[in-house]
């Protein structure tokens, strides 16, 4: 049941991750690596200040708009001196690694004696029940904390949700949008898209670096190496989530991206616990994401055969 | 008042394969007038639309539209007074939105784009009555995304969207080339009224013969990126598709004498 939980709550703050993902990879089109990088930079920052004894939910801010500069960095040596996607994102990456050591100053920080977001939040439902450390939930009896921190994610999942789906719909992230389908179009009809893609990779690093915040203070540590292949994960998730909902339309596909990350975690737990060796995590979700690019082509090339073979009978 | 003075563009400067595309152009089209770019292929009429809608800088020479000086200004700058359809259909409209949401973006262009609803119920009936002008029954079709109509419905979609905001300056580049002769009439129809109705400054690029007889009062031939015929007036309303062809041939025959055979004739005969 705790393994069920805690990949639920995992799942849940990945899925920032995911929809950061979906917005670079999907909205824009743009291969953003940055993520690799943000993730860690988000949970850096926030860990730092929360040992500096920062309010967390001051330091988890800090930690995302930390992203937001990232994102900001990768997006103008792409718009400003004219750098491929992929490298821009790969160099602000690898610039990332040292300014995230010099930021933590060592290679970890744990955070479980801090007072962190999951701690405030288990004290804050812990004063609503009383004394007990464990809370009764359909005949199971679950620690306050992780029930505390599952519900603090749920809520703020959902309400990212619906602000990105919301903004998507105004003006501005129309034009966003508009850029990633169409950008000649976009600069005919008046927009600047460079300051769009700006724009779009803040938004995107940003909601990676708050995942990155809020994944820091519920495991209990940040790691430098943590970011690690976090850009294939989110890819992943954003997979899932588009077999999930099977539909482009903005709503379901952001929904779909926060159910796919769930999914995937809950996946990656199951198997964990079946005995897949964690080394080969990395290894089985490229694998996953390989398959997932190839299968369309895949399929089509086994439906033609096998009309090939029909009209042949 | 569009007033274009020596432009010149070179592709690929100081390598062998360098390209003078345009060479001193210089070209003035009042308030209101519709004229039309004729020319071989590679004869730089295309890029003479883009060097005026800033899709690349200029080597020389200046651009002004209306007193305004563009010639230094970027390209999404120029385009909030410059509409313009292409060649294809599938570059003016954005193809996985929605038909309402690419004419709301048109809608939008010269206004800041802030954090209103790009789609609320007004802008909806603004589109809707704007698309049944059109007479194609699209405006049943405002949830469709763009994508999945046809070519000459996404032109006319983007005519509108180019002149939903009457711009200083309309530029056409071969916008039906690439419809079926059904569609391109249609389109062509569709283009002479809205210009005419709203009296739009236009600069149109075609390849038809029947097209640049029947539209515009002038027409300017381009040949290896210099204006070498400018046809106005009645000399022009007399005009037929004889006559261009006839132009058209000449300078082709013209154009298998290369420089130095040439200088080798005069040379000889003069
Ligand atoms: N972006 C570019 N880079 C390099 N060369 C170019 C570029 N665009 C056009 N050219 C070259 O410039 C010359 C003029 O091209 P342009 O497209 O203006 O011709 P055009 O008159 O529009 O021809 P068409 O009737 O075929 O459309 C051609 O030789 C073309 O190959
Ligand atoms: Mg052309």
């Amino acid at each position: 049941m705790n393994l069920l939980l805690s990949a639920l709550t995992i799942g849940l703050i990945l899925s920032l991750l995911a929809l950061g993902v979906y917005i670079s990879f999907r909205i824009f089109d743009f291969a953003d690596i940055t993520a690799d990088g943000s993730i860690t930079l988000g949970a850096a920052v926030a860990a730092v200040l929360i040992t500096h004894h920062v309010h967390p939910l001051w330091a988890t801010l800090a930690g995302a708009l930390s992203g937001g500069f990232a994102g900001a960095a990768t997006a103008l040596l792409h718009v400003r001196f004219r750098i491929h996607p992929l490298l821009s994102g790969i160099l602000v990456m690898t610039a990332l690694y040292s300014m995230n050591l010099h930021i933590m100053g060592r290679s970890n920080i744990p955070l479980i004696s801090e007072r962190t977001l999951a701690s405030v939040a288990e004290q804050w439902i812990g004063t609503c029940r009383g004394g007990s450390p464990f809370i009764n939930f359909l005949g199971w009896e679950i620690p306050i904390r992780d029930a505390a921190m599952l519900a603090a994610m749920f809520g703020m999942i959902t309400l990212a949700g619906i602000v990105l789906d919301l903004f998507f719909r105004t003006h501005l992230g129309t034009a966003m949008r508009a850029t990633g389908d169409n950008a000649q179009m976009m600069r005919a009809l008046g927009v600047d898209t460079g300051r769009m893609i700006i724009i779009g990779l803040i938004i995107s690093n940003s909601l990676i670096a708050l995942s990155g915040a809020l994944l820091a203070q519920y495991q209990g540590f940040t790691d430098v190496q943590m970011g690690i292949g976090m850009v294939v994960w989110g890819l992943a998730s954003v997979i899932m989530g588009e077999s999930l909902v099977r539909s482009r339309q903005l709503g379901l596909a952001i929904m779909g991206a926060i159910m796919g990350s769930v999914l995937f975690r809950l996946l990656v737990a199951i198997a964990l616990r079946w005995g897949l060796n964690p080394n080969d995590l990395k290894l089985i979700t490229a694998l996953f994401v390989f398959a997932a690019l190839t299968s369309p082509r895949l399929l089509a090339w086994i439906e033609k055969r096998r009309r090939a073979a029909k009209q042949l009978n | 008042m569009l007033d274009i003075k020596n432009i010149s563009v070179t592709f690929s400067p100081g390598l062998p394969n360098e390209l003078k595309a345009l060479r001193c152009v210089t070209l003035q089209i009042p308030e209101g007038s519709f004229a039309i770019v004729i020319g071989t292929n590679g004869s730089g009429k295309s890029t003479l639309l883009n060097a005026i809608a800033g899709v690349f800088p200029v080597d020389e020479g200046c651009i002004r539209l209306g007193g305004t000086d563009l010639t230094r200004r970027p390209e999404h700058w120029r385009a909030l007074r410059i509409g313009r359809v292409f060649q294809n259909p599938f570059s003016g409209t954005a193809p996985n939105m929605t038909v309402a949401e690419n004419l709301a973006l048109a809608a939008q262009r010269g206004r800041a784009r802030g954090l209103g609803l790009a789609l609320n119920r007004q802008t909806r009936n603004l589109i809707r009555n704007r698309l049944e002008n059109l007479k194609m029954g699209l405006e049943n079709r405002l949830d469709t995304p763009i994508g999945s109509l046809s070519g000459g419905q996404r032109q006319a979609i983007t005519l509108l969207m180019a002149t939903w905001n009457k711009p200083s300056l309309l530029l056409l580049d071969e916008h039906t080339a690439a419809l079926d002769p059904q569609s391109a009439a249609q389109i062509v129809q569709l283009t002479n009224e809205i210009v005419q109705h709203n009296q739009i400054t236009t600069l149109m690029v075609s390849h038809s013969m029947a097209q640049v007889a029947a539209f515009g009062s002038r027409v300017v031939m381009m040949h290896q990126g210099e204006i070498i015929h400018d046809v106005s007036g009645p000399s022009k309303q007399r005009l037929r598709a004889e006559d261009l062809l006839a132009i058209f041939e000449e300078v082709r025959r013209g154009d298998q004498l290369d420089p130095s055979a040439a200088e080798l004739l005069r040379q000889r005969y003069v």
